[in-house]
């Protein structure tokens, strides 16, 4: 294997990044770390570095810390910027016949925040995984194939990236009013379920479609497989979807998983489109959900400013998130250990 | 075809012939089909509203016209030409500038020194990926908070950390010298995402290369610069061009902090008036949506020229495992 | 591996779409008779939801229905509907939103509305229905008076040596001295705010003190860089700079905890401010604390305040007018104030809590509800204030609605950012900010 290792090193289209051979004697020896990955650090040599890091997460943990505790707390303390309450008080149950005013966060009238966490949590899968497919679908034929105004194309891709979405935002809706308008009685398509407006396809549909965001990122990581693995596939007959499916597809499952957690994350956390295209309270998800917990409940003209309320929301809207993140990224990190490669 | 008339074309077929036969290939109709997804969302979802605001952006639309009340009316450069005009908008194209030089390269190294390490832990590196996405994933009115509270010029933590070390700490969320450094910082805190891209590169790099370096002698730096760098830098790629488009768009955390509800409304500062946050308010609170498309456009063209710069420029550096392309 | 992944996702996938499917074709909704559709109600406190009964009872009554969900009023999602013709027949928005929409003709001036349901506009707060008049014709019935008064911490003053005679508005110099003696300053950092001006957001008020508005009667001609104006700038700005400038100010400042039950009065950071009346019941609520409430008063010594709060709005294009007039005079009667005002008493006394007052925009309900439901607690301070804030709301005034309202406001604010900053002198940025806003209300005619 020694032998061919130069061979293998980045030459040509890399400018001026060829390496030369350094001289033969070694400094040190490179352990295998788990998996046979790249050069690993020892559990000694790792320790300094966990520590560093351990100081940068204390600013990275702070502010959830804070919410957790801020939604252990009474009204009255809340912003007192204690990391440990001085009084503990559980917010988010509680029993359903108290005070009218005094509910707990799911028990809050008129407001189901426990079907708020079941919509945020499957349209965001739904919608994250049909952005992963349908955009490495359309990535895969930027990478690997060459036709005319692929360039072109792909530009146009890039450009709707850059444009804000404030200003398109009014004509989607549009878009979607005049579907609204098919599908309900007396329309054109009243066949079909409603779909438009107060309904949650504007939420996911678009997905159905790509995003440009993430074909770009998928075909950086499909240019990123040697055409060689391809071509054996070719000569032995394969055609061009099964090529897809059987092996850019499988090479790219970690780009895929962060696809999967980034838009997971993105639908998770949007609030504009709900705002504008839900009405029924049954169909909000948890941002909206948690802005109309604030408009009921927070201090503005007479309100209450039961902020305790607030927060215990906030930490039900971020928590399922971190477990999700947890749980994936061991999925791409460990078990996906070949990518492939015959040595 | 590989039989050949004696009388046939001396010369190879020209250009146009050679394009427009790729037409009749079977690679090329398979590359469409593949991306007949994003095609028909464009045609029917992007394709409209973005020409729609094109067109907003050359009349007075504002919220009569929106509501039907009177008629739209063409004022032809009439936007455009304001926005030469208004010095704000000079302004929020400054700050929006000087906040993306500071933060996409800061970020881009910070990911990667992160990613790096990482990857290369013995133990604890499921806990700290999590850990440094939880920026991330942390809601605003959550960092808006730390923000007060660990950056108050008076008390907060960090300006006594300074003073424990004799520099004394500005006020960071007052003095308008700060507010964009103050932005900057919390922009490179949630490093998370960038750093899971790195980490799934990294993945990528083949593990024999670095043992046959290591077998011809390279140290860590060497094996960094001519391994590590190249082999993710697509992913580099990606990354610098998306993190400049999104800092060019910066908007939510700006706006939560200074401008929208959760602050108290009253301080607006100039100096974290960001391109988006004012096109948003000219659009959303003064109701001038012409010229806010007339904005919009505007920085369509900065994004475009800027991304189209940092194209030209990847082609020395970045390389692709696939093909150079 | 890879294959149960792949099942797991079309498995999801799978039962995603379903039950999409099955969720899109649940929001059909069946009607009998009139549905009036509300928007832009979100906070549901007993107050509210009191008069949301009464008025939705006697909807159904009529044989009608309403459709009100819980949504706070949104600017974008209100355009949106607008955009798309789906417009609702009564929103419910802040006072100073209804301005501007007012002003490009997007509601329905409620003069007939009252006539017809013998709504008398002598009810409501003048100053609260100045806010809504545009062009002498009235767009919104107003809700809530959020009067601004003067809290004054005792035991600040007292522990300072402060005369409470002398935190009072009428003489600025006698003002600017209890403020220096008042404010404290412990190992270089601020420890007690002497006297917050709250500028930016009540600087008209500061600068009535004069007799003088920032703007016209008729709303055309912006008023920002009159000598007064400059000198309230000036004199404000000066407070805040005797505390050490407005970094260190305003840094201390947001160390308070607002709402807490250990706030900037019980914790002796702050001696007095003006604030609006919704603050009573957060140092009610809070530590025990030994407070006078004061007016605002201009120079003359007669009291002034600033007046704000929310109003109920027909759009133009609303399907149902009449019928949202009808719900307006249902939610806003008296009766229907005093009966949600005793709940709300009530509430406070089964949670322990003092109860101080309900401020709603109707002078009949207000008085009512002080005479005949309110009763002392016991504590001189907080009786004595809320005495003085029943009184308050007729001593209101109201900026005049501009064309552009919401530009012209940004113009000033952002003006006295700009001194506060240091960045301009007082007369400089009001110069500017008066180009500015003449321009944009000269642009918007």
């Amino acid at each position: 294997m020694s032998a061919g290792a130069q061979e293998n090193l980045p030459t040509g289209g890399a400018g001026t990044l060829t390496p030369r051979v350094p001289p033969a004697d070694v400094g040190r020896v490179v352990s295998r770390g788990r998996g046979g990955e790249g050069p690993r650090f020892g559990w000694l040599k790792s320790v300094p570095f966990v520590i560093l890091l351990g100081f940068i997460s204390i600013l990275a943990l702070y502010p959830f810390i804070w919410l957790i505790s801020a939604s252990m707390k009474p009204q009255g303390e809340v912003f007192d910027n204690k990391l440990i309450p001085d009084n503990w008080q559980w917010n988010y149950t509680g029993d359903p016949t108290t005070v009218p005013g005094d509910e707990k966060l799911f028990n809050l009238p008129d407001l189901p925040v426990l079907t708020w966490v079941w919509n945020s949590v499957w349209i965001g899968l739904l919608a994250a995984v049909v952005v992963a497919l349908s955009s490495s679908i359309v990535a895969f034929a930027f990478a690997y194939f060459r036709f005319p105004g692929r360039n072109i194309l792909f530009a146009l891709i890039l450009a709707t990236m850059m444009l804000p979405g404030a200003v398109t935002m009014i004509p989607v809706y549009l878009i979607w009013n005049e579907l609204t308008k098919l599908t309900t009685e007396g329309g054109a398509l009243a066949f079909l379920p409603d779909i438009g407006v107060n309904t949650q396809y504007p939420l996911w549909v678009p997905n159905l479609f790509g995003s440009a965001f993430y074909i770009f990122l998928l075909r950086q990581f499909f240019l990123g497989i040697p055409r060689d693995l391809f071509e054996a596939a070719r000569i032995d007959g394969d055609n061009y979807f099964s090529m897809f499916r059987r092996i850019a597809f499988p090479l790219a499952k970690p780009a895929l998983i962060v696809v999967i957690i980034f838009e997971l994350q993105a639908k998770w956390f949007d609030l504009i489109t709900p705002l504008i295209y839900l009405r029924d309270t049954a169909l909000y998800t948890l941002p909206l959900g948690l802005k109309t917990i604030l408009d009921q409940q927070g201090a503005g003209g007479g309100g209450e400013g039961r902020w305790e309320i607030i927060m215990a929301g906030t930490v039900i809207t971020v928590l399922p998130m971190v477990i999700l993140f947890a749980i994936f990224q061991r999925f791409f990190i460990e078990g996906i250990a070949t990518q492939g490669r015959k040595g | 075809m590989a039989s050949v008339a004696g009388t046939r074309e001396a010369g190879p077929p020209s250009r146009a012939r050679l394009w427009l036969s790729r037409f009749g290939e079977h690679e090329t109709w398979t590359a469409y089909l593949f991306i007949l997804p994003w095609v028909i969302g464009f045609v029917a979802l992007t394709a409209g509203p973005m020409i729609f605001s094109l067109y907003y952006s050359f009349t007075d639309y504002g919220v009569q016209q929106l509501a039907g009340i009177e008629p739209t009316k063409t004022v032809g450069f009439d936007n455009y030409r304001e926005l030469l005009n208004d010095p704000k908008i000079a302004t929020s194209l400054k700050n929006t500038l000087i906040f993306t030089v500071m933060t996409v390269p800061a970020k881009m190294c910070v990911a990667l020194g992160l990613a790096l390490i990482l990857a290369r832990l013995a133990f604890a590196a499921g806990f700290f990926r999590t850990v440094f996405y939880l920026p991330d994933i942390t809601p605003p009115v959550a960092i808006g908070i730390m923000i007060l509270v660990l950056f108050n010029g008076s008390t907060g933590i960090v300006n006594r950390a300074l003073e424990f070390i004799g520099i004394p700490g500005p006020f960071w969320t007052t003095d308008p010298q700060w507010i964009k450094p103050a932005l900057a910082i919390m922009s490179i805190w949630t490093v998370g995402g960038t750093m899971v891209i790195y980490l799934a590169a990294l993945k990528g790099v083949p593990a024999h290369l670095y043992e046959a370096a290591a077998i011809d002698g390279a140290g860590p730096w060497r094996r960094f610069f001519n391994i590590t760098l190249p082999m993710i830098s697509p992913a580099l790629f990606f990354t610098f061009i998306v993190l400049t488009i999104a800092g060019l768009q910066v908007f939510t955390e700006v706006y939560t902090a200074f401008f929208g509800a959760g602050s108290t409304g009253a301080e607006s500062p100039d100096a974290a008036l960001m391109n988006v946050v004012y096109l948003f308010r000219q659009a959303f609170e003064f109701f001038n949506i012409g010229f806010a498309s007339a904005m919009a456009w505007l920085l369509f063209a900065i994004i475009m020229a800027v991304t189209a710069v940092q194209f030209l420029v990847s082609r020395r550096y970045v390389f692709y495992q696939g093909d150079s392309r | 591996m890879r294959n149960r992944l792949k099942r797991a996702a079309l498995l999801l996938v799978g039962s995603a779409l379903c039950v999409a499917l099955t969720a899109g074709a649940a929001s059909a909704r069946v009607d009998a008779g009139r549905t009036l559709s509300v928007y832009g109600l979100g906070g549901r406190d007993d107050v509210a939801q009191g008069r949301l009964d009464i008025a939705n009872a006697m909807i159904r009554n009529g044989g009608d229905s309403v459709n009100n969900p819980v949504s706070g009023f949104n600017d974008q999602a209100f355009l949106a509907r607008l955009a798309a013709r789906d417009i609702p027949d009564l929103v419910h928005m802040g006072r100073d939103s209804i301005g501007t929409y007012a002003a490009r003709g997007v509601l329905v001036p409620l003069g007939n509305c009252f006539t017809r349901e013998k709504i008398a506009k002598a009810d409501y707060r003048k100053a609260a229905l100045d806010q809504v008049t545009y062009k002498g014709q009235i767009y919104g019935a107003p809700e809530f008076t959020n009067q601004i008064t003067i809290v004054v911490n005792n035991d600040a003053l007292r522990k300072a040596g402060v005369n409470a005679a002398d935190i009072q508005t009428t003489n600025w110099k006698r003002l600017k001295a209890a403020n220096k003696k008042l404010l404290q300053v412990t190992n270089g950092r601020l420890t007690r705010i002497g006297f917050d001006p709250k500028i930016p957001e009540f600087f008209p008020l500061w600068v009535k003190w004069f007799g003088k508005d920032l703007i016209s009667k008729n709303g055309l001609k912006a008023q920002l860089n009159s000598r007064e104006a400059v000198a309230a700038l000036a004199y404000t700005v000066g407070l805040i700079n005797d505390h050490g400038g407005w970094n260190k100010f305003k840094a201390f400042r947001d160390t308070f905890d607002f709402f807490g039950r250990n706030n900037q009065i019980a914790a002796d950071q702050l001696g007095a401010f003006p604030i609006e009346s919704f603050y009573y019941q957060v140092l009610a609520d809070g530590a025990p604390v030994n407070i006078t409430a004061k007016y605002f008063t201009n120079r003359k010594g007669g009291p002034i305040t600033m007046l704000s709060g929310n109003a109920w709005a027909i759009p133009k294009g609303s399907k149902n007018p009449g019928l949202a007039c009808k719900y307006i005079k249902a939610l806003q009667s008296v009766d229907a104030w005093r009966s949600v005002g005793k709940e709300r008493f009530d509430l406070r006394k089964r949670q322990g809590r003092a109860f101080t007052g309900l401020y709603t925009g109707n002078t009949k309900a207000d008085v009512k509800i002080y005479e005949d439901i309110y009763q002392p607690m016991g504590n001189k301070d907080f009786d004595d204030a809320v005495a003085l804030l029943v009184r308050a709301p007729r001593y209101g005034f109201a900026i005049p609605l501009s064309p552009a309202s919401a530009e012209f406001r940004q113009t000033w604010v952002d003006a006295i950012n700009r001194v506060l900053e240091g960045r301009q002198s007082p007369r400089q940025a009001l110069d500017q900010a008066q180009k500015e806003a003449q321009a944009a209300i000269d642009k918007a005619k």
